[in-house]
């Protein structure tokens, strides 16, 4: 009894050791932190579709925000990534589909799976367009609440649905590290690698822009964009 | 004793026939001259999809290098290469793709190999086959667990409550390319693109139809063998390949001939299917018509006839003048024809002879009308027919109804027993069809069978008593003299 108790302590001695001295991790071990503003110098677009069909989940009145444009012209909905950087924390990805609307609009997600979720009730069928991985168009019905996909290669994949042909998301899987632009156009991406990275942003009608940042482990470097019309 | 196993081999390979794997793979390179001849004036040289004839075709050509197929019995996104040898010899029902068959079939596997070669990273990947769940026959139970789970998992979104395509998302259907696409009537099978056997269809349903926004149910269903179910409601929805008519008939009645489309007494006589076409000899023409068919029943009385007629239309247009127009059909008739040696040019006639026509137009009702072609259609005042039309799920039932004996020699008088040269034509106003854009059928022949009188019950019991008198007639006398003579 005791020699197996005894075994077990330096098993468990070893392992707290190794954990604590770092053997690889999850989590980059003294990233620094991106802290990305985009810009943008339009004027939001947003297109409204009448809806005949389930309208007592979807309204009567679709509306398609194809630009976000917040305070000081702050650009939402953009995908600021650093495809080069290893490491980082795995995110999972998790898209619902309530109101008739992809929630939230753009996912972001590392290789691997995705959590497809319908909240609505009603049949939706999710349709990707992607070329590096295989493209899927699959039913939801009312009772299928939660699916799950995967994208194993890197790629901004393009999703809709057929039912309801407003309805449009966007799935970034991305390697590195990645964040969505908020209301007010900004983006944190943690656990950066020390280092120079290229910061790529891309937004689904503006296009992409990309700029050369050099992080330091524990601080922030902030980089902005400015996409244009 | 070896013998009969290595004939039953055989037997069953020459069963298997055409559906057999090549014994070796096409060969690309063989098939790039046929191909050039007979598939790159739609597919284009480079497999894009982009040939010549594409701009007029809807569907459009597939695109083979876009590795996008719609008809798969894998598992994965790529065809088999059986799938793609059955596309090219049966064709593609409803789209302008033609059967092969009339190519060797060493030739058809050569174009198969040719084909794959736009796309050939694509198909590098190793494929597996779809695997279906076990097959249910067809029950009044299975049809129902069918229908059930079309409305629950809302099939009739775009399919349409009937199954006819004509569900509220139709219109906004686009393809992978982002051209407008039709989702299928699900009650003229004959057309589905992948084949309308039962395996087809589960197949269909549980694969999607790739490059279409029809999607794969089979992890979607409730049950994986509902699959079956809905493939048997599908089945039950109506008959297979309707057997069209050669010749139209009219059925004599003493009854009132009933107004309501929907009556008993016309949706139980037998339906006469017409297949129609689209209007292609003068421009603007119509190569991809909305209507395929249209069902005719015909009765009349002493003194009137009526028309009842049937068709498919997804849509009950509400005429805009632009984009939309009125759905109307036509029945054109050769007023004087009749035994004559020549017709009138059956394209709505021309300048040397003319046609009479009883339409029903939807936002108009019964309307006659004369022409001396397409241009030139001429409404006939004093109209003494009329008609009542009414849309239901996507579909058109219609009554019209006219006066046997015409007012004047424009109209037709419609005499029995005699074979009246009759056409067809038919438009989809909300498909954009109007004047020459429109289907159309060549002329048939209408005949009014002739009354029944009764003598055909009464004269051959009479033949035969009269028959039997005039034998026991004859007995009788031979017996007489027989006994007289002894």
């Amino acid at each position: 009894m005791r020699k197996g108790l005894g075994a077990f302590a330096v098993v468990a001695a070893v392992l707290a050791a190794a954990a604590f001295f770092g053997l690889p991790s999850a989590t980059a071990q003294g990233g620094g932190t991106i802290e990305a503003d985009v810009k943008y110098n339009g004027a939001p677009v947003i297109e409204k579709v009448k809806v005949n069909k389930d309208t007592q989940k979807c309204g009567n009145e679709a509306v398609v925000e194809k630009v976000v444009v917040g305070a000081n012209k702050g650009l939402a909905n953009a995908v600021v990534s650093v495809p080069g950087a290893k490491g980082g924390k795995a995110v999972k990805g998790v898209i619902d589909q309530q109101g008739c609307k992809f929630v939230p609009h753009v996912v972001v997600m590392s290789p691997g799976e995705l959590e497809i979720k319908n909240s609505d009730d009603i049949l939706h069928n999710i349709h990707t367009y992607s070329t590096a991985n295989p493209p899927i168009n699959k039913a939801q019905p009312k009772f299928r609440k939660s699916m799950t996909e995967k994208f194993e290669k890197p790629e901004i994949i393009k999703v809709t649905c057929d039912v309801h042909s407003w309805m449009l998301g966007w799935v970034a899987v991305t390697p590195g590290p990645a964040a969505v632009t908020d209301g007010n156009g900004v983006a944190k991406l943690e656990n950066v690698p020390p280092g120079k990275h290229k910061v790529e942003v891309w937004h689904e009608t503006l296009g992409k822009q990309e700029k050369e940042v050099e992080v330091k482990a524990g601080q922030t470097t902030k980089v902005s964009f400015e996409l244009k019309k | 004793m070896r013998w009969p196993a290595a004939s039953v081999v055989a037997g069953l390979s020459l069963l298997a026939g055409a559906s057999a794997a090549p014994a070796q793979p096409g060969d690309a390179g063989a098939a790039k001259p046929l191909y050039d001849l007979k598939c790159a004036g739609c597919h284009g040289e480079k497999g894009d999809g982009k040939g010549p004839a594409a701009e007029l075709l809807d569907p459009r050509p597939r695109d083979f290098t876009s590795g996008i197929y719609k008809i798969r019995t894998t598992a994965g996104k790529m065809p088999s290469d059986q799938d793609l040898f059955r596309v090219v010899t049966e064709g593609m029902p409803g789209t302008s793709m033609p059967p092969w068959s009339v190519l060797p079939e060493r030739d058809r596997w050569n174009l198969v190999a040719y084909i794959k070669t736009f796309a050939a990273d694509k198909f590098k990947e190793p494929q597996k086959k779809l695997e279906l769940p076990k097959d249910v026959a067809s029950s009044e139970e299975s049809i129902r667990r069918g229908k059930e789970m079309f409305e629950a998992i809302e099939c009739n979104k775009c399919h349409g409550d009937a199954g006819r395509g004509d569900g509220p998302s139709r219109a906004e259907l686009k393809d992978e390319w982002g051209h407008p696409i039709r989702p299928a009537n699900l009650a003229k099978r004959w057309n589905f693109r992948g084949g309308s056997s039962r395996t087809d269809i589960a197949t269909r349903i549980a694969n999607g139809v790739l490059g279409t926004p029809m999607p794969a149910f089979l992890e979607a269903v409730e049950k994986p063998e509902d699959v079956w179910h809905l493939t048997n409601y599908i089945l039950s929805l109506e008959p297979d390949v309707p057997a069209y008519a050669t010749l139209v008939t009219g059925a004599r009645v003493t009854e009132a001939i009933p107004d309501d489309p929907n009556a008993d007494f016309w949706l139980k006589r037998p339906g006469q299917h017409i297949p129609l076409m689209g209007q292609v000899i003068v421009d603007p023409r119509n190569f991809n018509p909305s209507i395929d068919m249209v069902t005719v029943r015909i009765a009349y009385t002493d003194t009137e006839i009526a028309f009842h007629l049937t068709w498919d239309d997804p849509t009950p247009s509400k005429p805009d003048g632009k984009q939309t127009f009125a759905d109307v059909v036509a029945l054109q008739f050769a007023p004087g024809a009749e035994g004559a040696a020549e017709r009138p040019y059956f394209l709505m006639g021309d300048q040397s002879g003319g046609v009479y026509q009883l339409r029903w137009e939807s936002d108009r009702g019964a309307v006659e009308a004369t022409a001396n072609g397409p241009a030139k259609v001429a409404r006939l005042a004093a109209s003494e027919a009329t008609g009542k039309g009414v849309y239901d799920k996507g579909r058109y039932r219609v009554v019209l109804r006219r006066p046997l004996a015409a007012k004047d020699d424009k109209r037709m008088t419609f005499r029995p027993a005699v074979f009246l040269p009759i056409a067809f034509q038919a438009w989809d106003g909300g498909a954009g069809e109007t004047g020459t854009r429109m289907s159309l059928t060549s002329w048939y022949y209408l005949r009014l069978e002739e009354p029944q009188s009764v003598a055909r019950f009464v004269m051959p019991p009479v033949a035969a008593l009269l028959a039997l008198g005039a034998m026991l007639l004859v007995v009788w006398t031979a017996n007489r003299r027989g006994s007289s003579g002894s």
